[in-house]
């Protein structure tokens, strides 16, 4: 009888590697809320869990996305709205970038709160020290 | 003397060496554990975004009214103060407080990440609730 040889682990260990480094680049692709790109602003204090939201999207050039379908200001209230029948609890996060101004965010945070929303939160990073 | 024993060096590791491997790919997991929440979003949660109201008859618990001007300065409690100040400050009025309210409104075209600088700052020094104000009366 053909006595078996020792198991090669190399091969093994190599695709564990791999599979790790696949893991480190996609993880900040897949743990961000949404796939529209935005600069949120630093902060150290971190509410948030991770649960099933409603993101509102704030870009730099002034652009409104809510769950990365872009939307007219004016039609955030009936957007949010519709969404918020399904879960009155749901999270809103509202993702604006940090160069834009504080009174822009505030009416559409206003316009959110108007529609009923119960939990509402600006969403932040944590600075790299 | 004694005799000195020679190391033989000649003779081959059996099997493969896998230690430095098993260390490269422990290094990378604690890496990627530690760097994740750079990449991760979170978030503070803030109150009513409303328009200011001043009634003479209620007794208000807030101590804590922060005030961002266009210019750069910070006004608390109607008082310019440097963020510094504001750093010290902060935790003193609070303590005060019952709610732990922060109240932040702004001029016109203070940029975001200021705000969320303050807002940021206040839950650091104890704040319990957030609110900010669309315009200052």
């Amino acid at each position: 009888m053909k006595q078996m040889g020792n198991i090669d682990i190399l091969p093994m260990a190599c695709v564990g590697l791999i599979l790790v480094l696949v893991m480190m680049m996609i993880a900040p692709l897949v743990m961000t809320h949404t796939q529209t790109s935005v600069d949120v602003p630093m902060a150290h204090t971190a509410e948030t869990k991770t649960e099933e939201n409603l993101t509102v999207t704030y870009t730099v050039d002034n652009r409104l996305l809510v769950n990365d379908v872009e939307i007219l200001p004016e039609q955030l209230p009936d957007v949010i709205s519709a969404e918020l029948d399904k879960d009155p609890f749901q999270l809103v996060i509202v993702r604006a970038d940090k160069e834009v101004y504080h009174s822009d965010v505030l009416e559409i945070l206003a316009q959110v709160k108007r529609t009923g929303a119960k939990r509402i939160a600006c969403a932040t990073k944590k600075p790299r020290e | 003397m004694g005799k000195r024993r020679r190391l033989k060096f000649d003779k081959k590791p059996e099997g493969l060496i896998l230690n430095s491997l098993v260390d490269i790919a422990l290094s990378l997991v604690i890496g990627f554990i530690v760097t994740i929440p750079l990449f991760f979003e979170s978030g503070i949660f803030v109150n009513t975004p409303g328009v200011a109201k001043a009634s003479s008859g209620d007794v208000s618990d807030i101590k804590v009214n922060i005030h961002l001007l266009d210019n750069g300065a910070i006004m608390l409690n109607e008082e310019t103060v440097s963020y510094e100040r504001l750093e010290e400050l902060l935790p003193e009025l609070l303590a005060r407080s019952v709610a732990r309210k922060v109240i932040v409104s702004t001029e016109q075209n203070v940029k975001y990440e200021r705000v969320v600088q303050i807002l940021d700052l206040a839950k650091q020094k104890g704040a319990g609730e957030l609110a900010l104000l669309r315009s200052r009366q």
